[in-house]
This record gives C-alpha cells, structure tokens and sequence, in this order.
C-alpha cells in the first residue's frame, strides 16, 4: 500500500480535478431502470435440488432451475402516462444457472420525474414471439416446437415432487403458446397466447436527473401453485405443454408471482 | 514517502507516472531492439478466415481470441490432424494422429465397424481403453459449455491448460489411452519435416514449430467441420419435404405428449441437435464414474450427468453413451422408450421415467428413427475440404 501511495494520490487528484470540473446533472437528464431478478419460496432465497417445500396442495416438491422471459417492461407517471421501454433490449432471458442473466439494465431513457407504478409482460407477445428471434444460447434452448405455432417457451421451471405413494416424480411446468385440439381427430385447431402483463405492486419510484432506480425482482415459486388456483401436481401431472387448461391455470397464478423491492444503489 | 527506488522519478522535474512511462517505454524498446524472434520481416499476414453461418445456427461462435481462423493456419491442421507423425514416432506401426480414430466417413468417430477398434473402442497406442468412447467432432465451433463428455475443457477454466479444443490437442498426444507421445518429440519431429516450417511461418510468422502453434492449427481445422447440409436442413429451409414417416417422427421429436427428445436434442429453433448441456438421463442407479458431470461442477445434482450429444450424423456415430454401451439407435430409442430408471440424480426433463420410458409403439420406434436419419449429413461426410490431403508437405 505505501508503495502505490504517489500513485493513488495522482489518480485521487485527477478525479477531484475532473468532478470539479463536471457542471453536474442537468435536471432534464434521463435516468435509468435496473431490474435485478432473485427467487424465493417460502419468503426465503430458493434452494435448488432441496426436496424441502410443500405448496398449497400439499404436493412435497423441490426445484432444479428456472428459465424465462420478461418483456416490455413499461412504466407508468401518476398522470396515467405509459412508458415503453422498448428501444434496446425488449426481451430478458432470465436462468437460475447463469448469473449474467439476473440482471437486467434496461437502456432506455427515462425522463426525471415522479412514476405509479412498473409492469412486463411474461412471456413475449404474439407479435415478437417468432421462430429463429434468438439463434444463441441460452435463450435459443427455450424454442417452442413448430407444430406447436413456434417462438418460445415462456418458461421451463423443472424440478420434482413426491407424489401419492411417496413416489418422486419430475415435473417441467414449461409454460408457452397453448394448443386447442379437435376432440375427434386430435388435430390442433387453433392456438392461445398465454403471455400475459403482471403488474408490480408498490413499484412507484422517483427518477432524479442521471440516475438509476434499481428494484430487486422477486419471483415466489410458491405462487405459481397457489393463488389464485391450488395447482396440485398430483392431479396435473409433470407436464403441461399440450395441456391448454393446465397452462391457463398457471396463468392466472402467474398475476401474483413477482413482487419488487426498490434497492438502495445507484 | 517510499524508500523503494522504483517509486523515484528518473527527473526531479518529472512526476513519478511520467517516470514510470518512460522507463517502461524505454525497456520496450530495448526489448523490441534485442528480440531475435520477433515478426518475421517479409512473412504476408496470415489470410483471415470467415465461417458462413448457416441458416438458424448460432452467430456467436467460441474462437478464442489468441487463435484466430485462417486460410493457412486451417490448412497447416488439416496436414497435422491426418499425419501419423503427430505422435512424435517415425515407425509406421507407431504412428498415430486424430483421424486414426476420428474418420470422416463416420462423421468423425471411430464407427462400430473401425477396423482397429472393435465396435468402435478406441485405445491408445500402448492397448490402453480410453476411458470413454468417443463424442461426435461436428459443429464444435459452437459450442460455448465445455468440451468433452463432463465438459473439462472450459472457456472460463481456471487453468489456462483445460479451456478449448487446442487443450484437446495436447491431452490427446500426451494421454496413455490415446497418441501416448511426447509434445517435445512431436514438436521436433514436425520441426525436422521439410515443407512443415514453411507452412507454420505462412500461418503463425515464424518457421519455429511450437507445440502451441501445432495445437492452434489442429483447433483451426477442427472448427471448420461444420455439417449444415443434412435432409432436415433443406426441410427448414423449404428445399425438400420430409416423408410421413420422416414428418410423424418430427412431431413425436418434438412433442412432450410423443417422445420429448427437442428439450435437450434441439429442433427448427436449436438446429445443432443438442443444447451442449449436461443430464443424467436415467440409465442407471449407481454412479462411480469418476469423469462424470459431478467430478467438474461437484454439484451433487451432476452424479451420472454426461454432455448431451448431437444427433446430426448420429446414425454413424455409434456406440452410444459414454461408455458405448449400446452398438445401435434402436437400442438407445428402446432406453428412452421402456428402460428408464429412476435415481435422485435423474434430470427432472426425464418426465416419463416413473413409467420406465415414453412407451413407443413399433411403428413410433420406427418414425422417430426415420427422423433422426434426416439428420444424416452426406456432403460433410464426402466433403474434400475435410479429407486426407492428396500428400503431406514432404511429399510435394
């Protein structure tokens, strides 16, 4: 440390020569929205591969990852002013596995001022969510197959339970673009959009000239079993893809699933 | 202030950074006027080499930075990849290089029919077994999640040794189960080989032979072996129609109702056939392999977990699994179909292994393999491009 001491008192120099010469914010400067994503059951930071939470109907069940997108994220000024912050990065991936992916910097402008309330969709809408949008990994892994109207899962929350008999059993409550079948035939008829937009509770924040608000995204994996349908595995099985009932059922779940914290950063 | 001499300026009028730049600038200097080694006056750059992305692969490839693609470094491997003297041995019974196991015309592998490998076992020079079998050499180029069946080789891999396809090079002369040689040796023989130190100045700047540069060239070469032109290729791209049987194999590939294989085998949205991820996909109970998933991660999960292979060319790439237990595709199908079995490390994507499979029906055995077989890639197999050279530099 002594011997870096002439070269840290340069560079302290230099910065207080260069913040002084900073005029500082201008007061119509934008600001910026980071989200930071975390997962919790049971009010407590997720534990993955742990067979250590029972949902609402009572199913013992642990869970292995958790893949998905947000997307269009919009903020709204108490006036009733929607904001969509679409002009970069429109669509989030994020994935329990993969750090990079927690957090999202959106890099929209946004201007100074006094906001109600944030809200995405979950999922991607029926216009965006095309086949062969993302060539990469990892969000190219969560394609939705052709015959099944293409784009992309909106999420893959895979995991186990115990069911009947204390038998385990894995489950993949992949949740996408649903399918309407004929009775007779078995033929898809039609499909279902199943994205859907979650409104943040007690997201209101305050966006100062040049600086960032950033809120800690809360997804509680006990919701999507609970409120406002008990999703009991037991009865819908490990998968749900093709099962259009089951996936309105998570999506309705889905409304209560996220909750914000703001997070005292800059 | 300090007593070290380092911290005092060279001037008195000068401050200790700026002195600090000029002593630097000045031993670059001297450095730059000293080297014997240095760019080779007079050597053409290297000709950079640009792979084409095929339709709906991915853009982002895994070339590391200090080994970029080039016409004459590719050039340089495709010679070393196919001469036995990559061993470091001039005998003719103690040759060995990559293709004596790793053969175009069986997409790489050694093949169940190789002539010296029975059912497609490879061993190394000395008789030893490698302790796997081996993984399809296709579309590496875009592989970002490890190389190998337990993924060892890792861009982000604390040791700089255990990181891509050049380490591959390396652990394969060295290794007892495979070229069992010595990189010293290799690296001198190839020196002494007139028409080699040519080829490595037009590809690195200098006729010095490095095992380094011998391993950067092998690595260029490999990342060029890119199969993109199988049926189901033209399928997606609206040049040909599948069969039914082909179609009804498609639908079942890629339902979770039929046999669910698109979660970790790609599809229309992931064309390299696999997510180059790590599963233990429930063919066994006990696991005591000490080169699985596990013994990289040592997350418990990982017990019996092994890199998800693609499927591209898969049809000649037996035998299957890690330990190439099974010699043909009807076998792995007739796994995945009834023979499941259930242990705490099983990946939750095996949804159907309560029922000990996806319980195809014969003729659904028959359609998905139908399917798979649309993955079957004849230019890459035939492509010259990828061939033995007609001769090796000495030759000419």
């Amino acid at each position: 440390m002594k011997k870096q001491l002439p070269v840290l008192v340069i560079l302290i120099t230099g910065l207080l020569i260069l913040t002084a010469c900073n005029k500082g914010s201008n007061k119509d400067d934008p600001g910026k929205l980071n989200l930071y994503f975390t997962h919790l059951a049971d009010g407590s930071t997720l534990e993955f591969d742990t067979l250590k939470y029972l949902n609402a109907a009572g199913n013992p069940y642990l869970v292995s990852e958790i893949q998905y997108f947000i997307s269009d994220v919009t903020v709204y000024r108490d006036d009733g002013t929607a904001f969509l912050l679409d002009s970069g990065e429109d669509i989030h991936y994020v994935d329990t596995d993969l750090p990079d992916t927690w957090n999202y910097a959106l890099p929209d402008d946004i201007e100074p001022g006094t906001y109600d309330s944030i809200s995405f969709t979950f999922g991607i809408n029926e216009e965006k969510n095309k086949s062969q949008l993302f060539v990469n990994p990892p969000e190219s892994n969560m394609f939705w197959p052709e015959l099944l109207n293409g784009g992309y899962h909106y999420m893959k929350l895979n995991g186990k339970w115990k069911s009947a008999g204390d038998t385990i059993r894995p489950f993949n409550f992949h949740m996408g673009i649903g399918q309407v079948y004929d009775t007779l035939t078995g033929v898809i008829t039609d499909f279902v959009q199943n994205y859907f937009r979650v409104s943040l509770p007690a997201s209101g924040f305050t966006i100062e000239p040049g600086k960032t608000v950033s809120f800690e995204v809360r997804m509680d994996v006990q919701q999507w079993f609970e409120n406002p349908h008990v999703y009991d595995l037991n009865y819908w099985g490990g998968k749900m893809m093709q099962n259009q009932a089951a996936l309105q059922t998570a999506k309705e779940n889905g409304h209560n699933v996220f909750s914000v914290q703001k997070l005292l950063l800059e | 202030m300090s007593n070290d001499k380092r911290q005092k300026p060279v001037h008195p009028l000068l401050p200790p950074l700026a002195g600090g730049f000029i002593l630097l600038a000045g031993l670059m200097l001297l450095f730059t006027t000293c080297q014997k080694h240095g760019p080779v006056d007079n050597v053409p750059a290297p000709t950079p080499y640009r792979i084409e992305i095929p339709y709906g692969f991915p853009t982002k490839l895994n070339i590391p930075v200090d080994n970029p693609m080039t016409v004459e470094g590719i050039e340089l491997g495709r010679y070393l990849f196919y001469d036995g003297r990559l061993s470091g041995r001039t005998h003719p019974d103690s040759l060995m290089t990559c293709a004596s196991c790793h053969r175009q015309e069986r997409s790489f592998e050694a093949g169940v029919d190789h002539p010296d490998f029975p059912g497609g076992f490879p061993h190394g020079i000395t008789g030893k077994p490698t302790h796997h079998v081996m993984l399809p050499m296709i579309n590496l180029v875009w592989n970002q999640n490890g190389y190998g069946w337990s993924g060892f080789l890792y861009p982000d891999n604390p040791s700089e040794y255990f990181r891509n396809i050049e380490d591959f090079v390396r652990l394969a002369v060295e290794a007892p189960d495979e070229i069992s040689g010595d990189t010293t040796r290799t690296r001198d023989l190839i020196q002494s080989i007139p028409g080699y130190p040519e080829l490595f100045k037009k590809a690195f700047g200098s006729d010095k032979v490095t095992f380094r540069n011998i391993e950067k060239a092998i690595a260029q070469f490999v990342r060029t072996l890119i199969s993109a032109n199988s049926k189901f290729d033209k399928y997606m791209r609206g040049e040909v129609q599948l069969n039914q049987s082909e179609l009804n194999g498609y639908v079942l590939f890629t339902t979770e109702e039929g046999a669910d294989c698109f979660h970790c085998h790609g599809g229309f949205g992931n064309p390299l056939f696999t997510t180059h991820l790590f599963y233990n996909n429930g063919k066994d109970t006990v696991f005591t392999d000490p080169m699985d998933r596990f013994q990289v991660t040592g997350d418990p999960a990982d017990h019996g977990a092994y890199k998800v292979t693609t499927l591209r060319n898969i049809e000649l790439q037996g035998p299957y699994m890690h330990d190439g237990r099974f010699a043909t595709l009807e076998e792995v199908i007739d796994l995945y179909s009834h023979n499941l079995k259930q242990s705490p490390y099983v990946s939750p994507l095996m949804h159907h292994v309560n029922d000990g499979g996806i319980q195809l029906t014969a003729g659904e055995k028959q359609d998905l393999l139908s399917f798979i077989k649309t993955l079957r890639d004849d230019d890459f197999l035939t492509n010259p491009a990828f061939a033995k050279p007609q001769s090796f530099p000495d030759e000419k």
